[in-house]
Formats: C-alpha cells, sequence, structure tokens
C-alpha cells in the first residue's frame, strides 16, 4: 500500500480519486463479507442475551441480567470447556513439536511427502475421520478389544474416557499446530545451532535458546489455532467420549434446542466469544510486539 | 469384518431417524416365525388372520381397496395429487387403489428427511403441494406461521377410525389442523443375552440399570424422553412440571448418572451390537438400522407407561387441489387401507378399527405395534422446554454421567 507512487500536483481531481474508489471498491466485498457473517451475528447474539424466551420459545425483546445470572452459576461447562482445550492445547504441542522439527529439519526428500501425508485426511469429512476412530478404540478389533485380549482383562473400556476424548482432539486439531510450526522451523537458520554448539551449549540449551525463541510465533499461532476451536468442541467428545462430559457445546445445545431459550444460549455463547476475543487481543498484542525485531506472518 | 464394521458405521452415522420406512423390515420378520406361534396360540382368529393375509400376498390387492366401503365423495375431484411426505412412507398399492377409486391420474410423491427440510422448503415459499406428514410438535408453529389449512370435519367421516389416545392433544386441542398418521413410542432396548432378564416396567429398567446392565446402558440424549423414565416409574404424568414430582424424578436421574455408559441419540444401537451395552432408553429405529443382525435384541415399551411420537397429515394453506386432497385423507383412513399402510411401512397406525386387518407378524412384532393395554398407557408428550426446574435437573444430570 504504501508502495504507491506519489501522485503528481497536476493531475485533475477526478483521476486523483480515482485510486481511492478503486481501495473501496476492492475492499467493499471483504467488509461486506465481515459485516453480515461475523458482526451482525456477533450483535445479534448480545443483544439476544438480554431478551427472555418467547411463549413458545426463541427470543422475545427485553433488557434483563438473568441470562448472565445463571451463566455465572450455572459456570461448569465453561470451566471443563476451558479444561479440555488447554489440555488438548498441551497435547498437540506434545506431539506437534517434535513432529514439525522432524520434518523441517530431518525428513530432507521424503519432506512434501510427510506433509501430504499430513494434508490428505483433511480431503475426508472431519465426522467421518471421527467416527473411524470408534473402530480404531474400540472392543472388538480396537485397541480396547486387543488389550482385552492381551490382558484377560474382564473389560478395558477406552472410548468414553477422557483418554479417548484427548486422542480425538489430538488427531483432529494436530495439522493446524503442525503447520506454523513447520513453517518457522523450516526457515530458521540452521547456522545458528551450529554456531551455539560451537560455542559449548549442550542439546536441551540449544533448544531453549535457539531453537524455542525460532519457533515460538509458529507455537503460538498453531496454540491458538486449536485452543479457540477446542473450546466450542461438541463433536468429539460427544462421539468418543459418549457425551459423558457436559461442555460449553453440550449447555448449547440444551439452550437453544432442547429449552429453545436463545436468550439463555446466548448469555453462554457471549462469554465463549469474550475467550475467543480475549485470546485474539493477545495475539496481536504478542505479535505487534514481535514486529520490529522478527518475522511472525505466519498466518 | 472390519469393512462390514466400518459400513455400519459410517451409515449409523448418518442420523438418527433417517427415512420413515425400513427401520424394522428385517426385525419384523425375523419374529415372523415366533409371532406366527403366538398368533396360532389364541391371539387373533384364525380366519382374520388368514384374511388378511391372503389380500397382503394377492397381487390384486389394489383393486380390493378400490372397493373399500368408504363411500365415494359428491363433489368434484381435481385430476392431480402433490404429496410431499417422507421417503416410502406410504404404500404404492394404496396410491394405485387411489388413482384407481378417484379418478386421479398424476400423483406427486415428494420426498424429504427431516421436518426442518420440510419447514425451510415451505418458509422458502414452495407452493403446489397439497399433503404433507410433519412430525406433531411441529405443527403448530406451522399453523402459527400459515403453512397449514383448517379441515372441514365434515368431509373426512373416517376420522371416527382413529383412537381417542391420539385425538386432542396439546399440539392440536380440538383436533382442527392434523390427522394422526403413524406413531412409535420411547421404551427400553435390551439384548437378551446380555441380562439377567427382561425388563417389563421402568422399575426393572431402573433395577438393571443399578445393577446388572451397571456402565452398559445407554441413553438417548434427549431431555424429554429421558424424563419419562423416573416420572412413570414414580407413577406421575411424563409431562409433569409439579416441583415436588420433578423433585422425586431428580433425585432417581442422579442415582442411576453413574451408572450409564453413554448419553448417544445417534449410534446406540451400534454400541448395542458390538455388546458395549445392554440396555438402552430409546426408539425403534436403531432395531433396524443398526442391530439387523443381532439375534438377541428386543424392545418393550414399559407397562407403567411412555410416551410417544405422531406423524401427522395436514392439508397445505393453498393447496391447487383441496378436493382429491380430502378424499385422499379420508380414503386413507380406511381400515382396511390404514392396515395397508402398516404392513408397508411397519409403523403403528393410530387407527385402531384397523388394527384387526394389519398383518399378523407385524401387529405382533412389539417393535412396531404396542399391545392394547400398553396403548391404554400411552400419554402423549407435552411442551415443557419451558420449565427451568427441568432444565437444571437435565443439566445436573448430565454433568453426574460417568462421575463417581
Amino acid at each position: 500500500m504504501t508502495t504507491l507512487p506519489a501522485t503528481p500536483p497536476s493531475t485533475p481531481r477526478s483521476a486523483r480519486r480515482r485510486p481511492a474508489l478503486l481501495t473501496t471498491f476492492l475492499i467493499l466485498p471483504a467488509a461486506l463479507w465481515y459485516a453480515v457473517l461475523l458482526v451482525a451475528p456477533l450483535v445479534i447474539v448480545l443483544v439476544f442475551s438480554f431478551g427472555t424466551r418467547a411463549r413458545n420459545g426463541g427470543y422475545a425483546p427485553g433488557f434483563v441480567f438473568d441470562n448472565y445470572a445463571r451463566a455465572i452459576q450455572k459456570s461448569e461447562p465453561f470451566v471443563l470447556s476451558l479444561e479440555m482445550a488447554i489440555f488438548g492445547t498441551i497435547g498437540c504441542l506434545l506431539v506437534g513439536l517434535p513432529l514439525a522439527y522432524f520434518i523441517a529439519t530431518r525428513a530432507r526428500r521424503r519432506k512434501s511427502l510427510l506433509i501430504l501425508l499430513l494434508v490428505i485426511p483433511f480431503w475426508t469429512s472431519f465426522l467421518i475421520r471421527t467416527y473411524a476412530w470408534l473402530l480404531i478404540l474400540g472392543p472388538d478389533l480396537g485397541l480396547a478389544g486387543q488389550l482385552q485380549r492381551l490382558t484377560g482383562a474382564d473389560r478395558i473400556q477406552i472410548l468414553g474416557t477422557p483418554i479417548a476424548v484427548m486422542i480425538g482432539l489430538v488427531y483432529g486439531y494436530l495439522p493446524l499446530m503442525v503447520f506454523p510450526l513447520y513453517v518457522t522451523l523450516e526457515r530458521m537458520d540452521r547456522t545458528l545451532i551450529e554456531a551455539s554448539k560451537d560455542l559449548g551449549a549442550g542439546r536441551w540449551a540449544t533448544f531453549r535458546q535457539i531453537t524455542l525463541p525460532v519457533a515460538l510465533p509458529g507455537l503460538v499461532t498453531g496454540s491458538i489455532l486449536v485452543f479457540i476451536p477446542m473450546m466450542g468442541e461438541y463433536v468429539i467428545p460427544q462421539i468418543l467420549g459418549y457425551g459423558r462430559t457436559y461442555l460449553m457445546g453440550n449447555a448449547l445445545v440444551t439452550d437453544f434446542l432442547e429449552a429453545r431459550n436463545w436468550p439463555q444460549g446466548s448469555a453462554r455463547a457471549v462469554f465463549l466469544i469474550v475467550i475467543m476475543v480475549v485470546t485474539i487481543a493477545a495475539y496481536v498484542w504478542f505479535v505487534n510486539r514481535g514486529r520490529r525485531t522478527r518475522d511472525v506472518s505466519v498466518l | 469384518m472390519a469393512d462390514r464394521d466400518l459400513f455400519e458405521t459410517l451409515q449409523s452415522a448418518g442420523g438418527a431417524r433417517m427415512s420413515r420406512r425400513g427401520f424394522l423390515q428385517v426385525a419384523g420378520l425375523g419374529s415372523a416365525a415366533a409371532a406366527l406361534a403366538a398368533c396360532t396360540s389364541g391371539g387373533s382368529t384364525p380366519s382374520t388372520a388368514a384374511s388378511v393375509a391372503a389380500s397382503v400376498a394377492a397381487p390384486s390387492t389394489a383393486p380390493s381397496l378400490a372397493a373399500s366401503p368408504t363411500p365415494m365423495p359428491s363433489y368434484q375431484i381435481e385430476k392431480a395429487l402433490y404429496m410431499y411426505n417422507w421417503a416410502q412412507y406410504i404404500s404404492p398399492k394404496n396410491i394405485d387403489a387411489f388413482k384407481a377409486k378417484f379418478g386421479v391420474t398424476k400423483f406427486q410423491y415428494d420426498v424429504y428427511d427431516n421436518n426442518d427440510a420440510l419447514i425451510a422448503k415451505l418458509q422458502a415459499g414452495a407452493k403446489g403441494y397439497d399433503i404433507c406428514s410433519p412430525t406433531a410438535e411441529f405443527v403448530p408453529r406451522m399453523v402459527q406461521q400459515g403453512f397449514i389449512q383448517k379441515l372441514d370435519k365434515s368431509r373426512l367421516p373416517n376420522l371416527a377410525n382413529i383412537d381417542p389416545v391420539f385425538k386432542g392433544l396439546w399440539w392440536d386441542p380440538n383436533d382442527d389442523y392434523l390427522i394422526p398418521k403413524d406413531y412409535g413410542t420411547t421404551g427400553i432396548l435390551y439384548r437378551s443375552s446380555l441380562l439377567p432378564s427382561i425388563p417389563a416396567t421402568w422399575k426393572d429398567f431402573y433395577n438393571l440399570v443399578k445393577g446388572p446392565a451397571s456402565g452398559k446402558t445407554v441413553f438417548v440424549d434427549s431431555m424429554g424422553d429421558v424424563f419419562v423414565f423416573p416420572l412413570k416409574m414414580l407413577g406421575f404424568s411424563a409431562n409433569s412440571v409439579d416441583p415436588g414430582e420433578l423433585d422425586q424424578a431428580k433425585t432417581i436421574l442422579l442415582e442411576i448418572a453413574p451408572h450409564l455408559l453413554a448419553l448417544d441419540s445417534n449410534t446406540y444401537g451400534t454400541k448395542m451390537a458390538k455388546g458395549e451395552a445392554s440396555l438402552a432408553l430409546g426408539w425403534t429405529g436403531v432395531l433396524e438400522q443398526q442391530m439387523s443382525k443381532v439375534k438377541d435384541k428386543g424392545y418393550v415399551v414399559p407397562s407403567d407407561g411412555t410416551i410417544f411420537w405422531l406423524d401427522t397429515w395436514v392439508l397445505l394453506a393453498g393447496a391447487p387441489d383441496p378436493n382429491a386432497s380430502y378424499a385422499w385423507l379420508n380414503f386413507i383412513q380406511d381400515p382396511a387401507v390404514q392396515a395397508e399402510e402398516s404392513n408397508y411401512n411397519l409403523y403403528a397406525t393410530p387407527n385402531d378399527k384397523a388394527r384387526p386387518l394389519v398383518d399378523p407378524t407385524v401387529l405382533n412384532n412389539t417393535a412396531i405395534f404396542p399391545t392394547e393395554e400398553q396403548v391404554k398407557a400411552l400419554e402423549g408428550s407435552k411442551d415443557t422446554s419451558d420449565n427451568q426446574q427441568r432444565l437444571d435437573i437435565w443439566e445436573e444430570f448430565k454433568q453426574n454421567i460417568g462421575k463417581g
């Protein structure tokens, strides 16, 4: 944008206005997109959250705080979702960081193949991939069944436990963690590591002082990409967790579909939105803070 | 086998209640022998059974249905009828018979696969349909939005054939807008080989869940259906909003919650088929969809009472062929015609005059038709979704599943 040539003072007014018009015109679709599909729904949710339930369900205008009072009073699903999203993000990091590191630095010629293998599952429906885990972890041919046969135990149940949910979460969101990490690690200047070694640093010190700081932007981006959708995750806990944990997603389904109490659901949704906004604000702050020193345009 | 498993899992991933027909086909055939045995040992009289069997089997059914006792109406009937309905929900034999009898040449049958799709299509301004079949609880909303016209009951004498249990319910207190079409119940699914005894009541169910079926019981993820169990077990209405009664129901639900394997409306049949679960509170659809190969499956309508869902006939506002529509709506409630409907779509009919004419293998399949005593204990479900106490109990119940 800054590279636009300065307009000579002699050009007529209309010609000078053209680039501005063009800019407006080019921005319009994106602006409309955000206004209609992002801002408007958020405003609707906010307005609804102060309303009351209509007699036959839905929304009736009003200005009450009952919905928030209830959302705060019944905060367990929120806390559970937060817990799950935090553990899920840590899980993705623990698996994603070594994987990204391996692909970026050690895979050599197999690099593109490995990346392709990471992408391919994305071409399959998310629901089908999640259902596939029912078989992989399941009681007959799956992991639980095999373990049962091996150990001779009476009954080993993996599906329906937090372990199954965690496996599903890490599996489902892993690529979103790996790609930003891969991009940063791939660009890492390898001579830095050599220098670090030459200067007598051990592996751990090199990782802590060189690799980790370099990977940090990717790590933050990946964590955000993973954390935010996990907060609202509904399908994986429902299918692999057998619906045994009552999360934000479940609470919203109960409010909107079973109680048909849109204002109550909206108040709860506002909490999710607040968490999302806070996380993204923290991210933006982080990006701006780092702008002068390093390139963080991973997103 | 693994492939087969995957195939079934993916199929069941498709959705909860898919098309209306076809749920119970195999279940019906599988229990045919047992049902026949039951019937010859004194169920219905042999002569009725034989004649029904004959009329069902014979290819000449269509003309005989066309000659049904329902008299011809006096008004002029249009040559076309436009039906918007669930897939395979109406017997082609009945359609042919109707066309022959009333001189209708064009019978258009378009399908939708859930109520929301139907309403969305009407909201989008779909014109030209005469009749459709929403589930009863969706009807008030459709009436409110002006999609449905009031019925002229003087043109529908066959409505007298419908069991009063299915009339005058909350969704249409004066029976002005809808005609009951087919119904199904909320009940207990079980695998007999995995349980010491077969439950007959909610009380039996409760004892099994706390004992031998602990950790092996699935509930459908549906508030209205789950509340039926504690309330009916305690002898209250399934629609109770009495604070004291709900408190007692809460105690039972919280006591049961730690014993549940899953809360799942879509694949509980698969869980039972694999033997992960031996008992479920749910609907009959999965018996055929997900448990077709399971030999020891069964379904019980608890004798202490339960609720039912009801699909209905409604006449759309602005129907282009009102006379043909009335002719159809009356014709379809003719007992012989309605019996053929049940034989075809394998759903219970609320038309109790048709009951004795239904194929005994269908009638005696407990997963399709409740017994007459069970029908008496049925209760139409009310819309209780505005009750905050129910909602609070439901949330607390869900939070306690798998705990402890």
